[in-house]
């Protein structure tokens, strides 16, 4: 070993200086990659937020301006409140059936392969062909939901002209769509429980509800916590949906700050506000993922 | 040992091929030898948006231009994402286009940032009395005419655009509901087509687009020139909450939302041209992209019963123009053949020719020529003539699109109340302009 040691150190004295820089400059490609592709657009990203650009050039330094402006500008403070509903509704309801639908497909029984794969097809379908569908369903012209109600005696179903139903008809296609996310990370963690303690439970006669309660949920809290904080985060950027389904009516009750933060940057040329606002809201979910975090773990202490 | 050599042989030698390529390409491109694909022809790559009214373009006129010697390349985006994509084109000097085919309330925004070629200096003469005045008219930044915006009082007007396709509204009306010609005023609209929804010959007097920004506003819009409304005041200060500004506002959400589809909050294009050419409304003022639509019997069930006319009026019968409008991007890459097709293409000749494929010309000569190929193409001069205007020519006008239209679209919504949405939107375009620095 010691022989060894001294063999290493020779050669390393030997090499001189390349050898010692060999590893950096072996990861130097990588670490330049990190910095152009990861780094720099963030970098980038925070410059362009102090800046005031005008037809699509920087014409002065705003410092903290585009951030101040942001909490006095309604349409703002209203794109994130409607964010808000859209994120806490959406999840919710995600997690709730996506747990129950883990818990159910936990069973063995004949055919749960195929229901498994069955049950997570939306998340793999792209979501701009997501939202086409859900438009031909809710379109009160044309749409399947019209057609069925016509054709049950009623009239035309108007869904995407009201603003609380088409708030409410996002949040079933966002539910449509990544509660199998959900379902799928629930019914992982469930698999990777520990027999003993449920066998346990069940030879000294606890019920259904009982090993529910003081043992699954306990247990799975974690992956619960990790659920929730990935869909949090991926909801807050949903995007192409509303892109597609309202462009964020009518009037403004499904503009998603990312769709405002679009038409900002892109359709208005207020390249550095709407930087500032995307810096903010990362801000926000960064915030909030670390208190789910640290939430988590206070639980887990007590 | 032998198969580590070979394997670093390997890499060093696509290495090392990959550089030699990449430094034969530079040393190539540096001393300005042709590349072969441009080789063919002059190569124009000319990016539009989809639109129904570019179709006469595309299927008659480019292949007139190869004939020509143009080799025209044509790269289509949907509408929505163009102007991001243009713009970003533009101002990073990526050029990947030869030729932009703009929108025209796209000028200003473009015309601000500096990033199209002068096109008067390229030779394109904005002094011919065939243009249609108004339409040449909205290829200058700064506008020679009415306001301008701050930074720009004192610029000398450049021709950085030219007219393209004359767009602009029109009315489309059901032949078998009105029978005696082209409604003429907003009122005859409702009570005639009451008389044809009562007949069972349609079930809707009226269809608009009701959504939320660009689409209400642009159908309102009509019925606001019509009703004698003016946008901006000679300072910038809104004025389109005026006493006639409100009338049509509380009209477009009270009598014409209850005569249209109750779905219509929700209706964009496609909607309204399906209740227009699926024979279950009366009336619809569109422009002529899906106008054209009308008498091609796989696009409609009503063919032969639709007929196009002037713009209804209250006041006056004005329409909006909305033009396809062609700018040379500083960063195109075959600059030179971009400037000689915009010449032969609004030559004379060609515009007749684009006039007989169905396409509204941009010179006047072309509108009278003997074989018009769509029956649209007098009304669209009845209408130029009677009155037409562009969108204000401002770069900001996106953001107060949206602004009205948001206000717009929840009256309609309501169903009243379109006066008070006109004053909440003045009020929210006066603070945007100021702190934008109008004032």
């Amino acid at each position: 070993m010691a022989k060894g040691g001294t063999q290493i150190r020779k050669y390393r004295l030997q090499g001189a200086g390349l050898d010692l820089a060999l590893p950096y400059l072996m990861l130097a490609p990588g670490l330049l990659i990190v910095l152009g592709v990861l780094v720099y657009p963030l970098w980038d990203g925070l410059r362009a937020s102090t800046k005031v650009y005008r037809y699509g050039s920087v014409v002065a330094d705003a410092g903290m301006q585009n951030y101040i402006k942001l909490w006095s500008d309604p349409q703002f403070l209203n794109s994130l409140w409607v964010t808000v509903k859209f994120v806490a509704l959406s999840v919710t309801f995600e997690t709730i059936l996506g747990f129950a639908l883990a818990l159910f497909c936990l069973r063995e029984f004949r055919g749960i392969r195929l229901l498994r794969t069955i049950l997570i097809i939306p998340m793999v379908i792209t979501p701009v062909v997501v939202a086409i569908v859900f438009r031909l369903i809710y379109a009160s012209d044309a749409g399947m939901l019209t057609a069925i109600s016509v054709w049950m005696g009623g009239g035309q179903v108007q869904i995407l002209g009201s603003p609380v139903k088409a708030f409410i008809g996002l949040v079933i296609l966002d539910v449509w769509e990544w509660t199998p996310l959900m379902f799928l990370i629930l019914l992982a963690g469930l698999q990777s429980l520990p027999h003993e303690p449920f066998e346990a439970a069940r030879v000294d006669g606890a019920g259904s509800w009982r090993v529910f309660a003081d043992l699954t949920f306990p247990m799975m809290r974690p992956v619960l916590a990790i659920a929730i904080v990935l869909r949090t985060i991926d909801a807050f950027g949903t995007f192409d949906q509303v892109f597609v389904l309202t462009r964020g009516g009518p009037g403004e009750a499904t503009r998603l700050v990312s769709i405002y933060g679009y038409d900002t940057a892109f359709k208005f040329q207020q390249t550095g506000y709407a930087a500032a606002l995307f810096v903010t809201i990362g801000l926000v979910v960064l915030a909030l993922a670390f208190s789910a975090v640290r939430l988590l773990r206070r639980v887990d202490a007590s | 040992m032998t198969h580590s050599s070979r394997s670093r042989l390997t890499r060093r030698s696509v290495l090392k091929g990959g550089i030699g390529l990449a430094l034969a390409t530079t040393a190539l491109t540096a001393i300005g030898l042709p590349v072969p694909a441009r080789a063919a022809g002059k190569k124009v790559i000319i990016g539009a948006f989809a639109d129904g009214g570019l179709t006469p373009f595309k299927q008659k006129i480019i292949p007139l231009a190869k004939d020509a010697g143009f080799d025209i390349e044509f790269l289509e985006d949907e509408y929505g994402v163009t102007l991001e994509k243009w713009f970003a084109d533009a101002k990073n000097s990526a050029g990947q286009y030869d030729l932009y085919l703009l929108d025209d309330p796209w000028v200003p925004q473009f015309g601000a940032a500096n990033v199209l070629e002068d096109l008067g200096a390229a030779g394109v003469d904005g002094g011919d009395k065939d243009w249609i005045g108004s339409m040449i008219d909205m290829g200058y930044w700064p506008p020679q005419k009415g306001p301008r915006v701050k930074g720009f009082e004192t610029t000398t007007p450049t021709l950085i655009c030219v007219p393209f396709v004359g767009d602009l509204q029109t009315l489309t009306y059901r032949n078998d509901v009105y029978t005696s010609g082209a409604p003429k005023t907003w009122d005859e609209v409702i009570a005639k087509g009451k008389e044809g929804v009562a007949a069972g010959k349609i079930k809707y007097p009226v269809v608009f687009r009701g959504v939320s920004g660009n689409p209400i506003v642009t159908s309102w819009y009509p019925v606001f020139l019509s009703f004698g409304g003016s946008f901006f005041d000679d300072k910038w200060n809104p004025v389109f909450n005026s006493a006639q500004g409100k009338a049509s506002a509380e009209f477009f959400v009270g009598t014409m939302k209850q005569n249209a589809p109750s779905g219509v909050v929700e209706f964009d294009s496609d909607q309204e041209g399906a209740a227009i050419l699926g024979g279950e409304a009366g009336a619809i003022i569109q422009y002529s992209g899906n106008a054209l639509k009308a008498d091609d019997p796989t696009q409609t069930k009503v063919a032969g019963k639709l007929d196009f006319g002037v713009v209804p009026k209250q006041t006056s019968a004005i329409a909006q123009m909305g033009i396809f409008i062609a700018g040379i991007p500083k960063s195109a890459p075959n600059k030179a053949n971009s400037v000689e097709f915009l010449k032969w293409y609004v030559s004379a000749d060609i515009q007749a020719k684009l006039s007989e494929a169905g396409s509204i010309p941009v010179k006047r000569s072309a509108f009278g020529i003997a074989k018009p190929g769509n029956r649209l193409i007098p009304v669209a001069l009845q209408q130029l003539d009677a009155g037409a205007l562009p969108r204000p020519r401002t770069p900001d006008w996106a953001k107060v699109e949206e602004l009205l239209g948001i206000e717009l679209n929840k009256a309609l919504q309501a169903g009243s109340g379109g006066g008070a949405a006109l004053d909440n939107a003045a009020k929210q375009v006066k603070d945007y302009l100021t702190t934008v620095g109008y004032y």
